[in-house]
């Protein structure tokens, strides 16, 4: 890929840095110890995060932003625990995808990957409830996942989970703490934290 | 033995698929005569999924306040909600103005940052510890085990109570109990996929077949862990997984509390060994 100069965006840094989680970004010397321990990299080859680092040092902000590679990072955190210079790039991952879903909610990007969704279904059974609630969120996954369609959401999912959810059964795991949701009582308090914390 | 009595984080897959992990954590601690007083009326630790930093604090801010309040440390059979637990008492810890803001926002939130975040290994091994836990043994768990650690137990360094790149404190439980630890060093601390389980399946069984294909190679009767996520991927999963890829395993998966449980003479139905998806019964067989 010819790096074009004139289109770079020098404060892409600055923008990820002030992210909680980006901080240490700049510390970076490329050295790639954090790719090549990566448990990722034997199933996906091309992965390669210390190659996102540089992209995003150089102000390439589009091509990082639109990246697909950002969305299927583990935070197994060996790359953080090996990392000689302390970047943190389990962190710092996390704080360029939460720049890219800014960026995609400002209507700028489309991110191809369902993972944003998935993250944010989680996060609103927690604002709901208190605790995870794994019915819900599967249902507005696969909604999501569905174009929006409550019903094709639900036949994607039986036909995913049938299987899963027999065995589970068969094991009394699927009782009414499955099927219910478990909610916590100070809803009023975690409701709180959502408005002060949560982009919603 | 120096802790008598913690507050209990269960996390939220306590009560339904890792209902197992639950019920051996608290029959061995009743066991061994440690007190776990579960967190009061707890919220969601926010697992791998929310990913600002600055939510997550508060989320377990609210936590440790509550344990705090019974003036205990917290322990999590969890590594997930170890890891938010612990980062977040950290970063309290460091933060004044932070801890100020959510007195602010709620009378609940205030938290001074005199307790710790602890995982059930760790409180095991190095609280209780091995000379304690040796002499409340009674079977012998003659098993050959996979111990896996995956993430949290030895990364990422601030929050780690073992080696990131060869921990040990499971391998010590095992010999401990009388089970033998198979060759598992180049695989204990890989991850199982879980968190990419629902968005790229793909890659997250890709994942978890290398860490049961490596137990199996290397001759394991089963594969001991310490987390749910761990326990949902290779366990509960582990049949999708043979079926989607074609490829048979069959490789027994259980929590490390249901094994220490086995040698301490609990009923294996106390323990939840009747709940595992992968049977259970040839691995009970051999505790004697």
């Amino acid at each position: 890929m010819a790096i074009k100069t004139w289109e770079l965006d020098s404060g892409f840094k600055d923008e990820i840095m002030s992210e909680p989680g980006g901080e240490n970004l700049t510390k970076c010397f490329q050295c790639s110890t954090c790719t090549l321990g990566c448990p990722l990299t034997e199933i996906v080859a091309t992965y390669n995060p210390r190659k996102i680092i540089q992209m995003s040092l150089l102000g390439m902000r589009d091509e990082v932003l639109s990246n697909p590679d950002l969305w299927i990072c583990l935070i197994c955190q060996t790359c953080t625990a090996r990392c000689p210079q302390d970047v943190r790039i389990a962190d710092l991952l996390s704080a360029i995808r939460r720049v890219a879903e800014k960026e995609e909610k400002a209507g700028r990007l489309k991110i191809e990957s369902h993972r944003p969704l998935f993250d944010k279904a989680f996060e609103h059974q927690l604002a709901k409830y208190g605790r995870l609630y794994d019915m819900g969120l599967a249902m507005e996954y696969y909604k999501g996942k569905e174009g929006g369609s409550f019903f094709k959401g639900l036949l994607t999912m039986s036909k995913d989970y049938k299987d899963f959810g027999m065995r589970m059964f068969k094991k009394g795991k699927m009782g009414p703490k499955a099927m219910f949701p478990e909610k916590v009582k100070d809803r009023a308090v975690v409701k709180k934290i959502f408005a002060e914390f949560s982009e919603g | 033995m120096s802790v008598t009595k913690l507050a209990y984080y269960p996390g939220c897959p306590s009560e339904t698929t890792a209902m197992e992990q639950e019920m051996s954590t608290k029959a061995v601690f009743e066991k061994l005569g440690v007190e776990l007083v579960e967190v009061e009326d707890w919220n969601c630790c926010g697992a791998a999924e929310i990913e600002d930093p600055k939510l997550v604090h508060a989320l377990n801010a609210r936590n440790l306040a509550i344990a705090e309040r019974a003036g205990l440390d917290i322990v999590t059979p969890c590594s997930i909600c170890y890891y938010n637990l612990e980062r977040a008492n950290r970063a309290l810890q460091e933060d004044e103005g932070f801890r100020a803001k959510l007195r602010g926002i709620d009378p609940s939130l205030e938290y001074k940052g005199t307790i710790k975040a602890r995982h059930i290994l760790d409180i095991l091994m190095n609280e209780i510890g091995e000379a304690e836990l040796s002499s409340k043994v009674v079977k012998k768990v003659n098993l050959k085990v996979a111990p896996y650690y995956g993430c949290y137990i030895g990364r990422p360094p601030t929050t780690a109570f073992d080696d990131p790149d060869d921990p040990v404190l499971m391998d010590k439980l095992v010999e401990l109990i009388g089970g033998e630890c198979v060759p598992f060093s180049q695989t204990k601390t890989l991850c199982c996929g879980g968190p990419l389980m629902m968005t790229r399946a793909d890659i997250a069984f890709a994942m978890a077949r290398k860490v049961l294909e490596a137990a199996k190679n290397a001759g394991a009767d089963c594969v001991a862990l310490a987390c749910p996520l761990c326990g949902m991927m290779l366990d509960a999963k582990q049949p999708d997984i043979e079926a989607e890829l074609g490829i048979s395993i069959g490789m027994p998966v259980v929590y490390i509390t249901q094994l220490l449980g086995l040698a301490l003479g609990i009923e294996p139905n106390k323990l939840g060994l009747n709940k595992n998806a992968v049977e259970t019964k040839e691995i009970l067989g051999r505790v004697k």
